[in-house]
């Protein structure tokens, strides 16, 4: 018997653990880029306050990439010690992405994250330049591989059940990687990175510009962050767009939960909920509030493609579970009778099989043999309205990420616009904003995550394998033991990332070897050209 | 014998460029995307700064940021 208890607390764990570590990835991921586009001015310009920006933002990077990293470790062992009947089913397929992201990506990253910090009186200048563009390609890789295989749990493609061996395997290794899902949620996902990266930089520049210190080196990383941060913000709502596109072609519960779709639209006068408040007991809303003719062309990218609602979408989802009990018990007498016949069967009901195993957990002691014919409707009935997410939770976390998203937009092209102008300073409520708005890209970034993943439910593979059925059989004291534990260590991660950030920043960029002479060495804009006005 | 082994460097990198490109555009637009849209992000970004650069020593600023 599954302890369902015990599956909740391995899902909060997990939950946990991976909201903890993506509050560092982000920053990780858009850090690198910036350091990358600060040291071209370097290597452009030669003017050594460009250097200065690249080493003390960098080394704030280096604060993030250091507690980012202990806390992810942890992830990839939690998949073998809590989901282990996940990784058997399919460790064959998620593996792989996971292990070349460790292999290469991380690596790659990790080795020239030393070169790129001890490396500038060792390096020559076009070779510490690779070597910093090589840092943000190994962190955005590290995303694109673990995007990949988050990829396959909401599309599975590239791999097929095998009954014999009880788990998924491989067909295509290129379709894996180039599913439609893993594409868009990788793009989306890396440009985020940017916006929380462009925010930072703009809330400490600010900080800066606000009390009057190190004005040089702020006005010149706010008008880089703040670039970043408009193109960034733009593409991350295309690509957001992009991504709600595969998820309604790929996940029509998440897309009806996303968007509070209890009934089939109809098309196009379907207004797009502004505000509403979801009840999932009783599967509608208490009060809602949307934009006629919005909602259609928004997701369908037509004016007249009705899109399924929830109601609709259970009760399609019913002949799917009488065919994934038959393929279940199919597989059952297969694995101990090896009879052609089971096999057939379970061949031809092979696609539902999830859903069959979604049904377990409602049949008499959650074995799909013992359902009498009595029971039955009564299961199909549960098992449907289980293959819903919590609508609740999809709707309001989307909202939150896309107002915040469009709330960026709006800071970002002010802090622009005025830094174009050389006028920030004459705005000292929009520095105030854009300070106190350090955090929000973060916060956007977790309300992504969970829309994400919360929306994947009931599923840790689409379709395929419920997360009910996914989890390990430690006992409840463990899972409360362990729970605990990973809550109070990384809690003190992000106070000792707090406590560094902070301390850092408040210090700024001042005490470095910043006053040091700057060193002869070839620019683009002919040699030294970085000589000709003293920065601070 | 130096520029030859240069040229042909930078030949094979743009060979591989072509190559990403062509394998990128046909299979994964969106990763052609990221591949695009990042280096612009970076290029814009430097472009900012440069022209700070420009303004600065053009005296339009009056130590005003």
């Amino acid at each position: 018997m599954i302890d369902a208890t015990v599956v909740e607390l391995s899902r909060m764990q997990f939950a946990l653990t991976a909201l903890y570590h993506f509050l560092f990835v982000p920053l990780t991921l858009g850090m690198t880029v910036m350091l990358a586009a600060m040291e071209t001015v370097y290597f452009i310009t030669g003017k050594p306050i460009y250097k200065e920006m690249t080493q003390f933002w960098g080394k704030l990077f280096g604060i993030n990439f250091a507690i980012g990293v202990a806390t992810g470790l942890t992830m990839e062992f939690e998949f073998g010690t809590n989901w282990s009947m996940y990784s058997h089913f399919v460790g064959d397929v998620f593996g792989t992405p996971l292990a070349i992201e460790g292999l290469m990506a991380f690596f790659l990253e990790s080795t020239f994250v030393g070169l790129m910090f001890f490396g500038w009186d060792r390096l020559s200048r076009p070779a510490h330049l690779a070597v910093t563009y090589l840092v943000a390609l190994g962190s955005n890789l590290s995303a694109l591989w673990i995007l990949i295989a988050n990829g396959f749990m909401q599309d599975p493609v590239g791999a097929l059940f095998d009954p014999d061996t009880m788990r998924m395997e491989f067909t295509s290794f290129s379709d894996l990687v180039f599913s439609e899902d893993a594409q868009a949620k990788f793009v989306h996902t890396s440009i985020a990175g940017f916006v929380c990266a462009a925010m930072f930089m703009m809330g400490i520049s600010a900080y800066y510009l606000l009390t009057r210190r190190h004005r040089e080196f702020a006005a010149r990383s706010f008008r880089m962050a703040a670039l970043v941060g408009v193109i960034a913000s733009l593409a991350v709502i295309t690509l957001g767009d992009a991504l709600g596109r595969a998820d309604y072609l790929l996940q029509a519960p998440k897309i009806a939960a996303m968007e509070g779709i209890w009934d089939t639209t109809k098309p196009p006068y379907e207004p797009w909920k502004l505000i509403a408040l979801p009840n999932d007991a009783a599967q509608r809303d208490l009060f809602s509030f949307g934009l006629p003719y919005v909602l259609t062309p928004l997701v369908t990218h037509t004016f007249d493609k009705p899109i399924p609602g929830i109601l609709e979408l259970e009760s399609d989802a019913k002949p799917r579970i009488v065919r994934g009990i038959q393929a279940v018990l199919a597989l059952h007498a297969y694995a101990t009778t090896r009879d052609p016949v089971a096999l057939a069967v379970f061949r031809q009901n092979e696609s539902d099989m999830g859903y069959g195993l979604l049904a377990q957990r409602f049949a008499p002691d959650q074995d799909l043999a013992k359902i009498t014919a009595a029971e039955l409707p009564t299961i199909l009935d549960l098992t449907a309205r289980e293959t819903i997410p919590n609508v609740f939770v999809e709707f309001w976390s989307f909202r939150i990420m896309v107002a915040l998203g469009f709330a960026f937009l709006a800071v970002f092209a002010f802090g622009a616009y005025y830094s174009l102008r050389n006028r920030l300073e004459r705005h000292p409520f929009l520095l105030k904003l854009t300070m106190w708005s350090i955090p929000l890209p973060i916060l956007a970034t977790e309300f992504g995550w969970i829309t994400a993943e919360n929306g994947r439910q009931p599923w840790t593979v689409f379709g395929w394998l419920p997360t009910f059925q996914s989890a390990s059989s430690h006992a409840l004291g463990y899972m409360l033991f362990s729970l605990i534990g990973f809550a109070l260590l990384y809690s003190s991660f992000i106070a000792a990332e707090l406590y560094l950030m902070f301390k850092f920043a408040r210090l700024g960029p001042e005490g470095r070897a910043a006053h040091a002479p700057p060193q002869p060495g070839p620019t683009l804009a002919g040699a030294p050209g970085y000589a000709d006005k003293p920065w601070q | 014998m130096k520029t030859l082994i240069k040229f042909l460097g930078l030949a094979g990198v743009l060979f591989l460029a072509l190559l990403l490109a062509v394998v990128a555009g046909d299979y994964g637009p969106w990763y052609f995307a990221w591949l695009v849209g990042t280096t612009m992000i970076i290029l814009i970004a430097a472009a900012g700064a440069v022209l700070m650069e420009t303004q600065t020593s053009s005296g339009r600023r009056d130590e005003e940021f």
